[in-house]
């Protein structure tokens, strides 16, 4: 059981799976700020975001996110998600806690089919202790969260406003996560963006041995949905050998019909390809 | 079975000696039925062309100025070349003007002449260097004394008594220079840091007046010597900055034993690979390349020249 480490965690992008995080607002400014933050580092690092907040908060965020994330964009593929608290945790107090964890295995599963590598939810709690009766039942359920997150790879960030936890109860609810989640975070070196039309992935930025990983595990979720993946690569600034050799590994292990094509290849990509010759059948350059 | 490759070097002195000795090396390939590739300047080109006459349409002519740029450029040359047409033997005149070399490409061009007795020793091919003797000094001609093991002469190829073992001559070239006290220094020991080492490459290279292509290659270069440190060094990995004569200098230095086998890096994998590709491409990326390892660790010098002069002619 996590006895919440509290850690500074400035490397939001690359969370390891399933991190249970909370955050304590004072105002909506702070909210819009650690949860722009959150969801900002989360699309970039490819993953699929569901905020679970009001509609005028959610517009709020997408305002308050980054350029580099194209937060109406992810919206509209699919990545971001919006959803009020009722409709992600309803209106009656859940017969039991397991109905609840295969909700949560059910949006996991349903985020993988759609082709994202991994799911982070953004939530506003502050429903959820009357939803539940007690500010006791809370902590059982943020307790059952942190282990079920875990098992299934959902990293989240529980958003708490202050002004409504007892000041007892905020010290056990920071227990049951692993830390907080930053007010701000320095711009992630590149941005995996999901692109339903034509279906594929966006790439801007610089990518090298910190997050060429990060882009395979997005590529290959995106081709486990379709095998032909448009990668638009206009943005992409830099990209070492490492990550071209990414790319045709994606390209190699699609099945025979498939197809990786990279789209808008600019000068500095276009020139590492050259020198490092790794072409592939399946990785295709659109001229 | 493929006879091993033969590497030998030609002291001429005069247009007209250069064209009866490589015109006449040339002419026996063809009548061999060999391939033929020249690697030259353009008026050593021109001279060719006119000693050869029809034949010269038989021959591949690549300027030095494009298959020198840079050095290491000229292996990749003679690997596309022999390689697209398997099973052909090769004859190839490979020279350039090495008057504005700056001294470290000059020691650099020592190793690619001593390596390529090891790594071509067993392609299918005949190469003549052509050296200057006529025009150039006693310390550049002499790097062609010891790097080939015959010499050509009115026609005929004898044994060279001067010539040295490659690998002697590539492991006393291999000596650690530590960086100047003046030098910019950054630790890079993360790989998040590799970001950081190319921001910094790229505004030390614009106050140094170099093109912004130039800056993007030697950034690449940086990365993917800084990836190897990483990957198969020891921390802590170090970029350290720097101006050294006539070159612009990033070092990349960590505590690893580095690699032990001094030809890697001077060709491609042969297979595409996870690895593999970082001092090859920094050697096709970067004026020239300074690998050395001592009790301090392993040091990659990459140059970049910020003389304006261009390859005199």
């Amino acid at each position: 059981m996590s006895q919440g480490s509290y850690n500074s965690l400035s490397t939001l992008g690359s969370l390891e799976p399933g991190t249970h995080l909370c955050a304590f607002h004072q105002d909506e400014g702070q909210l819009t700020r650690v949860a722009a933050t959150f969801i900002g580092q989360g699309l970039a690092a490819g993953d699929q975001l569901l905020y679970v907040t009001t509609d005028e908060q959610a517009d709020a965020v997408l305002r308050a996110l980054p350029a580099h994330v194209h937060g109406y964009d992810a919206l509209v593929a699919g990545q971001l998600m919006v959803s009020s608290f009722a409709d992600a945790y309803g209106t009656r107090k859940p017969d039991d806690l397991d109905t609840v964890a295969d909700g949560f295995r059910a949006a996991a599963e349903h985020s993988r089919k759609s082709g994202f590598p991994g799911l982070r939810v953004a939530a506003q709690m502050d429903g959820l202790a009357p939803l539940l009766g007690s500010a006791e039942e809370v902590i059982r359920w943020e307790r059952m969260c942190t282990g079920l997150q875990r098992e299934i790879g959902v990293t989240s960030v529980c958003l708490y406003d202050v002004a409504q936890l007892e000041e007892e109860h905020a010290a056990l609810l920071a227990r049951e996560h692993a830390g907080f989640a930053p007010e701000l975070a320095e711009t992630p070196l590149a941005s995996f963006l999901a692109v339903d039309e034509p279906w594929g992935l966006r790439i801007f930025g610089e990518v090298d041995i910190s997050n060429r990983d990060l882009l395979h595990r997005t590529l290959l979720s995106r081709a486990a949905v379709q095998p032909q993946l448009h990668v638009d690569v206009a943005g992409l600034t830099f990209a070492d050998v490492g990550t071209l050799f990414r790319l045709r590994a994606v390209a190699d292990a699609l099945p025979e019909h498939g197809w990786l094509s990279l789209g808008r290849v600019p000068a500095a990509v276009r020139r590492v390809m050259d020198i490092a010759g790794l072409d592939h059948e399946r990785l295709r350059v659109e001229s | 079975m493929t006879r091993p490759a033969t590497h030998s070097g030609l002291f001429y002195d005069g247009p007209g000696q250069y064209a009866a000795e490589a015109g006449g090396f040339l002419r026996e390939g063809l009548e061999r039925g060999h391939r033929a590739l020249v690697m030259a300047p353009l008026r050593r080109v021109d001279e060719l062309r006119a000693a050869l006459g029809r034949d010269a349409d038989e021959v591949t002519f690549v300027e030095d100025t494009i298959a020198y740029a840079p050095q290491w450029n000229a292996y990749r040359v003679l690997l596309d070349f022999a390689g697209s047409a398997p099973g052909i033997r090769s004859c190839v005149v490979a020279e350039q003007s090495l008057a504005g070399r700056a001294p470290a490409e000059l020691v650099d061009y020592r190793r690619l002449e001593a390596a390529i007795n090891v790594v071509f020793a067993e392609a299918d091919v005949d190469l003549l260097c052509p050296y200057d003797a006529g025009s150039l000094p006693a310390h550049l001609l002499e790097i062609g004394e010891h790097t080939h093991d015959a010499v050509r002469a009115d026609g005929v190829r004898t044994p060279n008594a001067r010539f040295d073992d490659p690998l002697d001559v590539l492991a006393g070239l291999s000596e650690v220079v530590p960086p100047p006290s003046g030098a910019t220094s950054i630790d890079c020991s993360s790989p998040v840091d590799v970001a950081s080492a190319r921001r910094l490459v790229r505004s030390r290279g614009a106050e140094a007046g170099l093109a912004p292509d130039v800056v993007a290659d030697v950034a690449l270069a940086v990365t993917e010597v800084l990836t190897n440190a990483l990957l198969h060094g020891a921390p802590p990995a170090l970029l350290h900055v720097y101006q050294a004569g006539a070159t612009w200098v990033c070092h990349v230095h960590d505590k690893g034993d580095g690699p032990m086998d001094p030809l890697i890096g001077l060709v491609p994998p042969a297979e595409p690979s996870d690895h593999g590709y970082g001092l090859w491409l920094a050697r096709q990326l970067c004026a020239a390349v300074d690998v050395g390892t001592d009790r301090s660790g392993t040091h990659v010098r990459l140059h970049t020249r910020t003389s304006t002069s261009a390859l005199a002619s």
